[in-house]
């Protein structure tokens, strides 16, 4: 009786999974991303960005971040700025949240003025690069409605192809299609469409590495502007995770005045 | 012989097809080569780390054998720094090297030749990737940096008393910075020269901060000469009150003077709570009579006066409570102590010529700034109330910026600026030029690999049609220098009538007269170590 049961179980699933509607499990792909890549509680990390243009010519950044996991809410985020020298001291705190519009400060060393950057410049370029501030900050799984395309193979991993739509009306997208690999569901690549609807960007990610056996980051992200021909390089190094950051004392104006 | 690519380590495709193309004409940088073709991978995925760039191993046939070299693709600068920056050995493979290796790979790239190829090996040492260890870009414990300046201001037309078209500076800034206590604690020393070869009073010294900092979980105290700033608004710093204006920096009042003070923050759910405890005051600087950007009678700093006993020893106090919630936020202080504004009185020297002396008299004041972000737009409140300096008044800025991402399709961020700044006080106002001005600006930030940013912004004073027009523009010149322009054009008053001075400077009407011929355009190049 048992055995029959399950059985029938059995045979009802495939039409079980065909009974999900794409735009369900897209969503349910990027929740198990997020779960994955969930209970990191706090990870200090070095970033070297060198932008190019399409005549060759280069400019390095040197960026150090922290990274705070914050229950019920989005991620907050605190970005020093090393290179170039003139901007040395510079900080920038972000706080994502998960429906409303982030909250982002920007710390002047020159003047010591904390100033709050309004949520519009979400779209545009961050530090003159091809990443907009929107492409960096914590891609909270409901900024977006989701929509699973199809799974073909990249690069020899099977991924997950889903679309998704920012619902926020002032990102400088109208979607963005996003390869993930079933293995692991990291992001392997991206394709980013303006407000036109044509293929502005190409992020591809690369060089994965596991850390705390759990977490896996990205060792290396290429933006590519399909319009301009300019690219951005991310070298991510140095992971830290769980350093016993706190709310107070390292994500708050405060900490944005006295970093270094 | 063969020089043959074996892999692209840890790389994207894509990266390295725009790379590769450019490795056609371009010298490469070698950093070792190895027998082990084990070690050389090692080597290069280790550097592609360090390095950030595209490492590749190419496999060299010679008469001793087959080497295994470690390369760039690129003989960029940027990468040769980074590898000396980071003590990593490299040889530069010339470009007639590479094209030999090319074409006698042309010639037969399926047979290798066993002749010893004229190509470097560059180096038989097998660099030791466990030498270079991760390394975390925090800080040092201790860590010093340097920017070096040289100005030049060059006026339209000479000064009202003669002073001269030209006026050239040097400036350095220094700062020391030291952690300890796992970050706990730190000590920050700032001091900062100026040089001017015209104005004996911009001749200056000061310590911007020497300040020892103990932080806590909610908490942090700051103890020495420190800066502070509060504020929202663009064209006028109404609130700001903690640290006197140097002057004769800039007449915009955006540079500071270090204040000595104790400084405690407490961080808390409801927001942040600073007391400060300030001894000591320190006097506004002038610019002296060889100067340019001043009144038309000479300011005698020599001879400030105060209101207070303590004079300049006098303690003042302030506090202030800041938060944010949803779009908002906003922060409430008061302030009882010297006033950093003083009132300028005229006095009759013995040799028959007219100066000014300050008086600070000691205030009351509450402030309050906000600020409300919807949407493009950021709407910005600074209001103050003041007692003692005559009567209580008060005065405010109100305004909105508005910020244009990718404006005309381009990259460019244009933001717009319009600001209403008022003074109760009118045309008696005579600690400010901002009494009912309007204020409209424009920020242009290009987004380009310089870093190209220009703020054009007009002051207008409705009622007395008096106006300035303002110019600042800046780009870096490669990593470690900076280009500053900037100008002014002040238009609308009156010259003062030379035959009167003193009447002139008391007309309400005509308050920028003693600016009227100090149009300027300045450059400045930064250089930072």
């Amino acid at each position: 009786m048992f055995y029959k049961a399950f059985c029938i179980l059995t045979l009802l699933m495939p039409c079980l999974a065909s009974a999900v509607t794409p735009e369900e499990r897209g969503l349910q792909i990027f929740q198990q991303a997020d779960a994955r890549a969930s209970g990191f509680q706090d990870l200090e990390v070095d970033l070297t960005m060198i932008l190019r243009t399409g005549r060759g010519d280069e400019s390095l950044r040197e960026l150090r971040i922290k990274q705070l996991e914050v229950p019920d809410d989005g991620d907050k985020l605190l970005v020093v700025f090393d290179t170039p020298k003139a901007y040395r001291g510079s900080a920038l705190l972000s706080f994502s949240h998960k429906v409303e519009q982030d909250d982002q400060w920007l710390y002047l060393p020159a003047m010591k003025r904390v100033k709050k950057i309004a949520s519009r410049n979400k779209s545009g370029p961050f530090l003159s690069s091809e990443f907009a501030f929107e492409d960096l900050t914590a891609q909270e799984v409901e900024k977006f409605d989701y929509r699973y395309e199809t799974s073909e193979v990249l690069d020899g991993q099977p991924c997950y192809v889903v679309t998704r739509i920012p619902k926020d009306e002032y990102s400088g997208y109208t979607r963005q299609r996003v390869w993930l690999d079933e293995a692991e569901y990291r992001v392997q690549k991206i394709e980013y469409y303006d407000r036109k609807n044509s293929l502005l960007k190409t992020l591809t990610m690369n060089d994965y590495q596991l850390h705390e056996g759990k977490f896996w980051k990205a060792g290396r992200m290429f933006m590519v502007n399909h319009q301009t021909r300019k690219s951005t390089e991310l070298i991510w190094e140095h992971f830290r995770f769980r350093n016993g950051l706190s709310d107070q004392r390292d994500f708050s104006i405060n900490s944005l005045r006295r970093v270094r | 012989m063969k020089a043959l690519i074996l892999g692209m380590v840890l790389l994207a495709s894509s990266t390295s097809a725009v790379a590769a193309t450019t490795a056609e004409t371009s010298t490469l940088l070698v950093f070792g080569s190895f027998r082990n073709v084990q070690n050389a991978e090692n080597w290069a995925a280790r550097l592609q780390t360090l390095l950030g760039t595209t490492i590749v191993v190419a496999e060299v046939d010679r008469a001793d054998g087959t080497w295994y070299r470690v390369q760039s693709l690129r003989a960029e600068t940027l990468i040769a720094r980074r590898a000396e920056s980071r003590g990593i050995p490299y040889w530069r493979l010339l470009d007639s090297e590479v094209a030999l290796e090319r074409s006698s790979r042309a010639v037969n790239p399926q047979a290798p030749s066993r002749n010893p190829p004229p190509i470097r090996i560059a180096s038989e040492t097998h660099p030791d990737p466990a030498q270079h260890k991760v390394s975390t870009r925090f800080r040092t414990p201790a860590d010093w940096e340097v920017d070096l300046g040289v100005q030049s201001r060059a006026f339209t037309q000479s000064g009202f008393a003669g002073q001269d078209r030209f006026q050239p500076s040097v400036s350095a800034r220094l700062e020391y910075y030291r952690t300890w206590d796992n970050d706990r604690q730190s000590l920050t020393v700032s001091p900062f020269l100026r040089l001017d070869v015209e104005d004996s009073e911009r001749t200056h010294f000061d310590v911007r901060e020497l300040f020892w900092s103990r932080v806590g979980d909610d908490w942090d105290l700051h103890v020495g000469v420190k800066q502070v700033f509060w504020g929202v608004t663009e064209f006028h710093h109404l609130v700001d009150i903690i640290n006197q204006t140097d002057l004769v920096e800039n007449i915009d009042a955006e540079d500071k003077l270090g204040q000595p003070m104790m400084h405690l923050s407490l961080v808390r759910d409801w927001g942040i709570l600073d007391f400060f405890v300030l001894p000591g005051f320190r006097e506004r600087t002038f610019a002296g009579e060889d100067g340019r950007l001043r009144l038309a009678v000479p300011i005698d700093t020599d001879h400030a006066s105060y209101a207070s006993a303590a004079e300049e020893l006098r303690t003042d106090v302030a506090i202030r409570w800041s938060h944010h919630f949803g779009p908002l936020e906003f922060g409430v202080y008061h302030f009882s102590g010297t006033s950093r504004d003083p009132l300028l009185t005229p006095w009759l020297q013995p040799s028959g010529q007219w100066v000014l002396r300050p008086h600070y008299t000691v205030i009351d004041q509450t402030g309050l700034d906000a600020q409300a972000i919807v949407g493009d737009w950021a709407w910005k409140l600074e209001a103050i109330t003041r007692s003692g300096l005559g009567d209580r008044y008060a005065a405010f800025n109100a305004g909105f910026e508005r910020t244009v991402v990718g404006a005309f399709g381009s990259r460019t961020d244009l933001g717009l600026v319009v600001e209403y700044l008022f003074d109760e006080r009118d045309d008696e106002a005579f600690t400010t030029l901002f009494e009912h001005d309007i204020a409209l600006g424009t920020r242009w930030v290009f987004n380009d690999l310089s870093d190209t940013q220009a703020l054009i912004g007009f002051i207008w004073d409705v009622d007395t049609d008096e106006y300035v027009i303002n110019l600042e523009a800046s780009r870096r010149l490669g990593d470690a220098w900076t280009l500053l322009l900037e100008g002014r054009i002040f238009g609308g008053a009156d010259d003062p009538d030379a035959g009167a001075l003193l009447q002139s400077l008391a007309d309400g009407d005509n308050k920028s007269a003693s600016l009227q011929r100090d149009d300027y355009i300045q450059i400045e190049l930064t250089r930072f170590f």
